[in-house]
């Protein structure tokens, strides 16, 4: 299928919400309308062509060239087809996602993937704060999907997810997994403090070792079939999560009894060789 | 009960005229009849006033809270879990015990909490925690607020905009999300173009990304006296002080309003008066939305 690359111009100077950068936009749309596409920069309505060279028509498959780091929303609710980006993008990216891909050559900022319900989003530098959280007000955040950031997470990564999935490559700052309602957080390099803090249900699972809240307890050691589960999943987008006997277990602390909650944090214990 | 709180030196009139000293109908003997608890880290001059003073380590009062809303709960904790938080399980659960028999319990929280590390996060388990509480008696939390009118300006965004602070007006109606729209963020990101301050110093207060970005944008300030803002601002305008001569109507820490008569005259505007004027002027420029485009009423 023919693409439609969009290249950044102008570097807006105040935040462009720029929730028409979607597959589901542009799918039907022949260039010129593409162009004429509204974008907020600011309080300002302009049109698309102010700040994008546009290039191609009717296409669910996106690229977008550029620093848009202050561009935000980009896939908002998309549902099919694919965005690349090449360069930074500001916050929101693939909220309230249904479908579709979304990959990133650098830098996401806070809410990636926040309430989404399906799809991939692929993030290979760092991301910010709130990855797949629920809105303030809201009592449930990403409830479907998978998310993956090669880099480091800021604060509260997983705030109040319902289900899917939340792979980090880089550390996590605190509250990771913060009142967690289900769905699982997979952290390569670790977090800071207060990890899995009030969580009811859900699975968190870390490689390093963690700081874990006292209001959570230490149960056993031990690997759970689920994990081979994921193992292979992961292995397909290129994340390998040990689970072999021979290499170790993990640790599974229960908690948060503050909520009282049913979650689990699964601490890798390596068996040193 | 105080948290991370020192009324004693930073709010002297608390104890005697609201908190502690006042007889009343179901409590004749006054303090006698109060238990008051102090939670900080180290102790102040209000921990003479407390019957119990409880020493938190720096950094986890998050934990201790959430360690209070597990044992109400009858939930186990471990004593060496709650230990690391400075405090023992025994004075934990004497704590909830009090708290469980009093008849109405109020939890005053302060800057020790809601500015260290955890931030929003510590206040909302304390706010959670009270909330909690209600299952078995009474009980409320109230911010011990620190500068004049914050109280007012809350009460204000909440029932104009339903929101009471980081709230964005761009698109035509209020949307919030703090961390995204709240002051702070939107000056270290860089992300406003001009800024208008009344009744403020965040030159003297904020982060130095914040504000050198104050620096490099237009800012116009509305303040009595000259501060550090209106140092780096393009334009200072000085208003009259309100509630010495300005009227108007300020905001009591428990959310009462009290309105303001002025003692003085002052040559200067009132800041209402300069904010109405910019609004005049601003109508009469040509009207910024493109051709045909549809006004909201939030944007008129």
């Amino acid at each position: 299928m023919n693409k439609l690359t969009l290249r950044l111009k102008e570097q807006p100077t105040v935040p462009l919400e720029a929730e028409v950068l979607s597959p589901d936009t542009f799918a039907e749309l022949s260039n010129e309308e593409i162009r004429s596409k509204t974008v907020y920069h600011g309080k300002r309505q302009c049109r698309l062509d102010d700040f994008f060279d546009v290039d191609g028509e009717r296409s669910d498959d996106v690229e977008i060239h550029g620093d848009l780091h202050r561009v935000r929303w980009i896939g908002r609710e998309m549902s099919r087809g694919r965005i690349t980006v090449h360069g930074s993008v500001g916050m929101h990216l693939g909220a309230y996602m249904k479908g579709g891909e979304i990959e990133v050559h650098g830098n996401a900022s806070d809410w990636i993937g926040a309430e989404m319900r399906n799809g991939l989003i692929r993030v290979h530098g760092n991301g910010g704060g709130q990855i797949g959280a629920g809105y303030r007000g809201s009592l449930k955040g990403m409830r479907g999907g998978t998310i993956i950031v090669d880099g480091s997470a800021g604060l509260e990564v997983g705030m109040r997810m319902r289900r899917g999935m939340i792979v980090l490559g880089g550390p996590a700052k605190d509250f990771t997994g913060l009142q967690m309602k289900g769905g699982t957080i997979v952290l390569l390099a670790g977090a800071e403090i207060r990890t899995g803090a009030w969580m009811m249900r859900g699975t968190i699972i870390s490689l390093k070792p963690i700081q874990m809240m006292p209001t959570f307890s230490y149960a056993c050691r031990y690997t759970p079939d689920v994990l081979r589960v994921y193992s292979r999943r992961l292995k397909e987008l290129g994340v390998s999560l040990p689970y072999a006997p021979q290499d170790g277990a993990y640790k599974l602390y229960s908690g948060d009894a503050s909520v009282p909650g049913k979650g689990e944090i699964l601490v890798w214990d390596a068996l040193s060789a | 009960m105080y948290w991370g709180g020192n009324p004693a030196e930073c709010h002297p009139r608390h104890f005697t005229k609201y908190a502690l000293m006042p007889k009343s109908k179901f409590l004749p003997r006054g303090r006698k009849d109060r238990t008051a608890v102090l939670v900080d880290i180290r102790p102040t001059k209000s921990a003479k006033a407390a019957d119990i003073f409880l020493q938190v380590r720096p950094g986890k009062d998050f934990e201790l809270i959430t360690i209070l809303r597990a044992l109400i709960k009858d939930q186990k904790v471990s004593e060496e879990a709650v230990a690391e938080t400075g405090i023992t399980l025994e004075q934990c659960t004497d704590l909830i015990e009090r708290m469980k028999k009093a008849k109405f319990g109020c939890v005053f929280f302060g800057m020790g909490l809601s500015m260290t590390r955890g931030k929003h996060m510590n206040s909302a388990a304390l706010l959670t925690l009270a909330a909690e509480m209600n299952a078995f008696t009474k009980f409320v939390a109230m911010p011990m607020r620190g500068h004049g009118n914050v109280t007012g300006a809350d009460v204000i965004m909440r029932w104009q905009t339903g929101y009471p602070f980081g709230i964005t007006f761009n698109r035509g109606y209020p949307r919030y999300n703090p961390g995204e729209f709240s002051t702070v963020d939107v000056l270290v990101r860089g992300d406003a173009d001009a800024a208008f301050i009344i009744g403020a110093d965040p030159g003297a207060t904020m982060p130095q990304p914040a504000i050198d970005h104050l620096a490099r944008i237009p800012t116009i300030v509305l303040d009595p006296h000259v501060t550090h803002t209106s140092n780096l601002a393009k334009v200072h305008i000085t208003t009259a002080p309100a509630g010495i001569a300005a009227p108007g109507t300020a905001y009591r820490m428990d959310e009462i309003p009290l309105p303001l008569k002025p003692a003085l005259k002052s040559p200067y505007p009132t800041d209402e008066e300069v904010v109405r004027r910019i609004k005049q002027a601003i109508v009469k420029k040509p009207f910024w939305m493109p051709e045909g485009a549809q006004m909201t009423a939030a944007q008129v």
